[in-house]
């Protein structure tokens, strides 16, 4: 068992913002999936969700008996095993909406690709750690570049650009706290930005459309800008105080598509109105923060690489996500963390969490 | 952990918590945007998309007459509807449709194909196609009743009642100026629907009941109407004239009997008239009233006592006015004579006379008061007004001929009110086609109480007129309009017609006013005959007219 000291180390703060979100998250999924509508299968969804909720917290107490540092003694081999999860997608996964993504397991779907973004987190921080502060010219930083860039191409072969972009955010986010040289830094965007004209051309029609309705959704307003337009409307009509939990037409009546799962955060804006909407994103922001703050206060750079990269995907995920269903992101199939209905993104996102609170208890207290 | 590079991570997590907090910021003003500033149109949009109305109509108030009888009814007759989103297989629905409303299928194709939550498909079916379609029972189709009107008279008082469109909406006639009581609020079959267009089993559906338009009940009697029309068909048939009219009037009320025209429609199937049969001439048609006239001449000059009924005048037979030569109608003339006399003569010399000593000042007073140069205000549709020469632009010739009922134009239904306002004790009052408006339940809604417009002369005067009117009748032109046993009062009028270039050779416009009892008059009827064929003088060929109405009319009144 944990001892009482570092149970006393735990942050509840964290836990509590995890908890709040978890709780929202199961009362929304019931809510979009018509929970309300008498059905045989009504209660699927938030049974699901609701199982692999406790599991997962279970499996997070379990990992807090660890310390943290035994991961990256595993680095290296779980980024092997992440490569080879996301080469076994490609030759073993289903395709659905475009996309092969996921890999049946019994009862299970999986969905490699939001496991390998934490995996992609505990190798680089592994990598990083020993070139902290040693970031500061072209040749230091190809290395690293190219470890990612692996499994990079691998999720952008799926192809699903979203995960693709989470790495470039872990990426940067974990160089950045490593100290990368800012003039580097800024050469890399630089170069990134010009050669946009180029990576254009690399994307998949669905993928320009999409980035096409983004700009103007009114393009294909019954095809590929229906997302957002419904969204927005869901959103606009919820107003200060929101039509109420089961109250929101666009949501409830499928006028809203993918409602529990990317476009759950469109159903809190709805029924929740701006209130509820403003509240969640409280809950991420504490979330956020104790991010930051763990990785400011973790006892060495491994704990802290750790924390930054994880802070830097929540981020991103949040910003991505809530900005689709607000209209100022294009779509991208990213989950709003903790919130989608999805068992690999609560699980991969619970681990998470549960990596945060194990580098914060065994945090150092450090004396000036 | 080096101390150098534990500062530069501290400082970089600072810079990743700001972009944090901007990014939140950011998503936070968004949301504030879109749910407080953006919101109504938002919502607006999200009521759009789910809510659909399927039109029920309410049924059309009835129109009676003033003892109740039916004039026009609403009979419920069915009409075929789609929810293009709700239909399952377009083809076949098209094809069965097709069948049943013997339509075009490919029309209907397109219609049902169309984006769009609501269609017509047939309106107001028969009965067996209405069965019709209730048996193949297609999803997405639909039968909703409607009001048919439906006029059980026929043609008769069709220029009072007019008549409705396709959506029951009044076009003409009382249907059209009485439409919003008799119309009713329609209601609808609210439902939500989901995205897919499939009704949504557990939704609100609200049946927002029809309201039941109200009845109205006119100042007509369809006796006197009914005796009216058979009239004015047989006038119609024995002068071949081009148009006629009849309007009856209670003097003291101003509630109009019975009004018709000729040529007339029948209002169950107007489309099938020329829209000239519509017009309602007695309204609508100004003309030269000729000697009929002479009866607001002579109430000015009593009026303002410039004459009295025993002063003598002489006719030689033509009289000379700023140069101008006018001849009475009797060639010759009518020698010496009492002012009641020229009355009873409808002699125009005599009349000249009177109006140029009248002048225009006073002339003009009196017109005025009777409601000339304006509509009456009557509650049916396209009034005129009718023409009169400027006051200050008129000359003794003009006076001189107004005076014999030329240079001004008037409609029949201003020439009788102002007569009723010379027979009722003076007082002129508005016309009224509607006595009272009732909800379905009987209520009242409205009543239409007498209108009086202000008092134009004295009851001693109004006595004076009536006077000469009943001697016109019973020794002079007005013969023809006697009836044994009842004191009759009346004025013949025959007055060419204008045309572009002045008047035009053998057109003439016959009329006659005339009411009973003379003493006391409770009814007043106007006839004009439109350039009739062979004879056309008002005496001859209006007056027997009137006569026959009033023979049948005065009996029925009595009881």
């Amino acid at each position: 068992m944990l001892s009482n000291r570092l149970i006393r180390k735990l942050d509840f703060t964290l836990i509590a913002a995890v908890v709040g979100i978890v709780v929202v998250s199961l009362i929304i999924i019931g809510s979009a999936t018509h929970i309300n509508t008498p059905s045989d299968e009504r209660y699927w969804f938030v049974q699901r969700q609701g199982i692999f909720a406790i599991v997962n917290c279970a499996l997070v107490f379990f990992m807090l008996h660890f310390d943290y540092k035994i991961l990256q003694r595993y680095g290296n081999a779980l980024y092997i095993f992440n490569l080879v999860m996301l080469v076994a997608v490609m030759v073993l996964g289903q395709s659905a909406l475009g996309a092969q993504r996921w890999i049946q397991i019994g009862p299970i779907t999986l969905q490699p690709s939001e496991f390998s973004k934490i995996i992609m987190i505990i190798s680089l921080a592994t990598m990083l750690d020993k070139r902290m502060g040693k970031l500061n010219t072209f040749k230091d930083l190809l290395p690293v570049a190219a470890y990612v860039a692996l499994p990079f191409l691998l999720v952008m072969k799926q192809p699903d650009l979203g995960t693709a972009l989470v790495f470039m955010a872990i990426f940067f986010g974990m160089i950045f706290a490593a100290g990368v040289n800012l003039r580097l830094l800024m050469i890399i965007f630089g170069t990134g930005l010009a050669c946009m004209p180029v990576f254009w051309h690399f994307l998949k029609d669905y993928q320009k459309m999409r980035i096409m309705v983004f700009m103007d959704p009114n393009v294909d307003p019954l095809g590929s800008g229906y997302h957002i337009i419904q969204s927005k409307i869901a959103i606009g009509s919820g107003m200060l105080f929101g039509k109420g939990l089961f109250g929101g037409t666009q949501s409830q009546l499928n006028f809203l598509p993918e409602n529990h799962t990317d476009f759950i955060f469109a159903v809190i804006g709805e029924e929740l109105g701006f209130i509820g909407a403003t509240f969640v994103l409280i809950l991420y922001f504490i979330m956020l923060y104790r991010g930051t703050k763990i990785a400011n206060e973790a006892r060495d750079n491994f704990g802290a690489l750790l924390a930054v990269g994880i802070t830097s995907m929540l981020t991103f995920h949040v910003l991505v996500n809530v900005g689709m269903t607000a209209g100022i992101m294009p779509v991208t199939g990213i989950p709003l963390p903790l919130m989608s209905y999805g068992v690999s993104s609560l699980t991969t996102n619970l681990v998470a969490a549960g990596i945060l609170l194990n580098i914060y208890m065994r945090r150092q207290k450090i004396m000036f | 952990m080096a101390s150098t590079s534990h500062v530069t991570i501290r400082k970089r997590l600072a810079v990743v918590l700001i972009i944090v907090i901007l990014i939140m910021g950011a998503l936070s003003c968004r949301l504030g945007y879109l749910q407080l500033y953006q919101s109504h149109w938002l919502s607006e949009n999200a009521i759009d998309q789910r809510i659909r109305n399927i039109p029920v109509e309410a049924r059309r108030g009835n129109i009676y007459d003033r003892k109740g009888q039916k004039l026009a009814v609403s009979i419920s007759i069915e009409s075929v509807y789609a929810i293009p989103a709700e239909i399952r297989d377009v083809e076949t629905t098209a094809a069965n449709l097709a069948a049943i409303l013997d339509l075009d299928k490919n029309k209907l194709l397109d219609k049902l194909k169309k984006r769009q939550a609501f269609t017509w498909i047939a309106r107001k079916v028969t009965t067996e196609q209405a069965e019709g379609v209730r048996k193949v029972d297609l999803a997405g189709i639909g039968l909703t009743e409607e009001g048919e009107r439906y006029y059980p008279q026929d043609n008769v008082a069709a220029h009072v009642l007019g008549f409705t469109g396709l959506d029951s909406q009044g076009l003409d006639g009382v249907e059209l100026t009485f439409d919003q009581y008799l119309r009713g609020n329609k209601g609808s079959i609210v439902i939500e629907y989901d995205a897919k267009g499939r009704e949504i089993p557990y939704a609100v559906h609200r049946y927002l009941a029809p309201e039941v338009g109200n009845d109205v009940y006119l100042t007509l009697d369809i006796v006197i109407q009914q005796i009216v029309e058979r009239e004015l068909d047989k006038v119609m048939q024995e002068t071949k004239a081009k148009g006629a009219s009849i309007i009856a009037m209670d003097p003291y009320t101003g509630e109009i009997l019975a009004l018709a025209n000729r040529p007339d429609y029948n209002p169950n199937h107007f489309a099938e008239y020329e829209p000239k049969n519509w017009r309602n001439a007695a309204i609508s048609n100004a003309f030269e009233p000729g000697s009929t006239f002479k009866i607001l001449t002579t109430t000015a000059a009593l009026g303002e006592k410039i004459v009295s009924l025993n002063e003598r005048f002489f006719d030689s037979g033509a009289i000379e006015v700023q140069g101008r030569t006018i001849h009475c109608w009797k060639h010759g003339g009518h020698g010496s004579e009492t002012f009641k006399e020229v009355v009873e003569n409808s002699c125009n010399t005599g009349f000249v006379t009177v109006g140029l000593r009248l002048g225009a000042e006073n002339f003009y007073k009196y017109l005025h008061a009777f409601g000339l140069g304006e509509t009456t205000g009557i509650d049916l549709p396209g009034e005129a007004k009718g023409i009169m020469i400027k006051e200050s632009k008129v000359t003794p010739i003009n006076l001189a001929t107004m005076a014999m009922g030329q240079s001004i134009a008037v409609t029949p239904i201003q020439l009788i009110d102002a007569v009723c306002a010379v027979i009722n004790g003076g007082e002129h009052i508005k016309p009224q086609i509607v006595r009272e408006i009732k909800n379905k339940d009987g209520a009242m809604v409205k009543s239409f109480a007498k209108e009086g417009l202000g008092q134009v002369i004295s009851n001693e005067v109004s006595v004076e007129v009536k006077e000469v009117l009943e001697s016109v009748v019973a020794n002079g032109t007005g013969k023809n309009a006697a009836i044994e046993g009842y004191r009759i009062g009346g004025k013949t009028g025959t007055a060419q017609k204008v045309g572009a270039g002045g008047y035009m050779p053998g057109k003439y416009i016959a009329s006659f006013i005339g009411f009973a009892p003379a003493d006391k008059p409770q009814i007043v009827f106007l006839v004009a005959i439109d350039e009739p064929e062979g004879i056309y003088y008002g005496g001859q060929i209006a007056a027997p007219v009137f006569k026959n109405v009033m023979q049948d009319v005065l009996p029925y009144i009595k009881n």
